[in-house]
């Protein structure tokens, strides 16, 4: 009877603590918007993926790992398009994918904070920059708003008639998996 | 005279809206857009008999000011303003939601030479040849 007991206890407490820590896995779901904007020149990219735990009360298991495929880039003009992957710019056939790796996420208040590694034109720096995550029904939708200078990526040349502050703009739908 | 050259015009923008618009069937046929949303039905067909109506008054105040010199000032008028007209859609910034715009250049830029081409096909039914320029013996 005690035997019996202990076990569903056990099992109980192990189902409530899994609940709690147990990250979720998300998917990438369409429609996802990544677009950038600078004086000059503002855009999208139109192909993201990677893989996206998180789970809003365990920062520590939560981990971001996603691509984005530097040929999508997409300024609604064929010739700006053209420069922006060349090599002078974001060197597309060179380095073809920007990919950002988290190494920690913590709440502040009613947003998140996200700590990794960007990848960029062969150039790897940690940022940090705000993110929200919203629920609706079964899904969620990520979303931030940050910058970051392309100087520190060596994309382009300092000065001239394209900003050095790019705005980045993130929102991303998910689903569960 | 106004008048015959008027019709002209708007003959001509006619004819090269609906060449446009045949060349946007072909070039949609082939390279798979078309770019409908923002090369729309009517806004080539006002653009091309807009064309042609304001090569109409240019032709008119032109050859009523100078005469055949007038014709000639003409023709290579039209051809630059056609030429430089090619800039625009190079430099156009579609929506970003337009897949490929790399190739909105090449449905648009031969557009713009329809109205020339109608204009100097059509003119021989319109109007009369204007005298020569004379030339020293």
């Amino acid at each position: 009877m005690k035997k019996g007991i202990f076990t569903v206890a056990l099992i109980a407490t192990l189902s409530t603590l899994f609940a709690f820590t147990l990250p979720v896995n998300w998917e990438i779901a369409p429609k996802y918007n990544l677009s950038f904007s600078t004086n000059g020149v503002s855009g999208i990219f139109k192909t993201f993926t990677g893989s996206i735990v998180f789970d809003e009360q365990n920062g520590a298991a939560s981990r971001f790992d996603v691509s984005i495929d530097v040929n999508s880039i997409n300024t609604g003009n064929g010739m700006q398009n053209k420069h922006a992957k060349s090599a002078d710019w974001f060197d597309a056939a060179k380095y073809p994918q920007i990919r950002f790796v988290s190494k920690k996420i913590v709440k502040t208040n009613a947003t998140y904070q996200v700590t990794g590694d960007l990848s960029l034109h062969g150039i790897t720096r940690e940022v940090t920059f705000p993110f929200t995550f919203l629920k609706n029904g079964g899904g969620a939708t990520f979303g931030g708003l940050f910058t970051i200078n392309r100087n520190d990526f060596k994309i382009g040349t300092p000065g001239g008639e394209v900003g050095e502050v790019i705005k980045l703009a993130v929102s991303v739908p998910v689903v569960k998996k | 005279m106004f008048k015959r050259t008027l019709t002209l015009g708007l003959t001509a923008g006619l004819l090269a809206g609906a060449a446009s618009l045949v060349y946007q069937k072909v070039y949609a046929g082939s390279l798979g857009y078309d770019f409908a949303d923002i090369a729309t039905l009517p806004g080539i067909a006002a653009a091309s008999v807009l064309g042609g109506l304001l090569a109409a008054v240019l032709y008119f105040l032109l050859t009523r000011w100078l005469g055949g010199r007038g014709e000639v000032l003409f023709n290579f008028v039209l051809m630059i303003l056609t030429f430089a007209s090619i800039v625009a859609p190079f430099a156009i910034k579609l929506p970003l939601e337009a897949e490929a715009p790399e190739l909105f250049p090449g449905l648009i830029v031969p557009m713009h030479f329809f109205p020339a081409l109608a204009w100097f096909t059509l003119k021989p039914l319109f109007l009369k040849p204007i005298q020569p320029i004379p030339t020293s013996a």
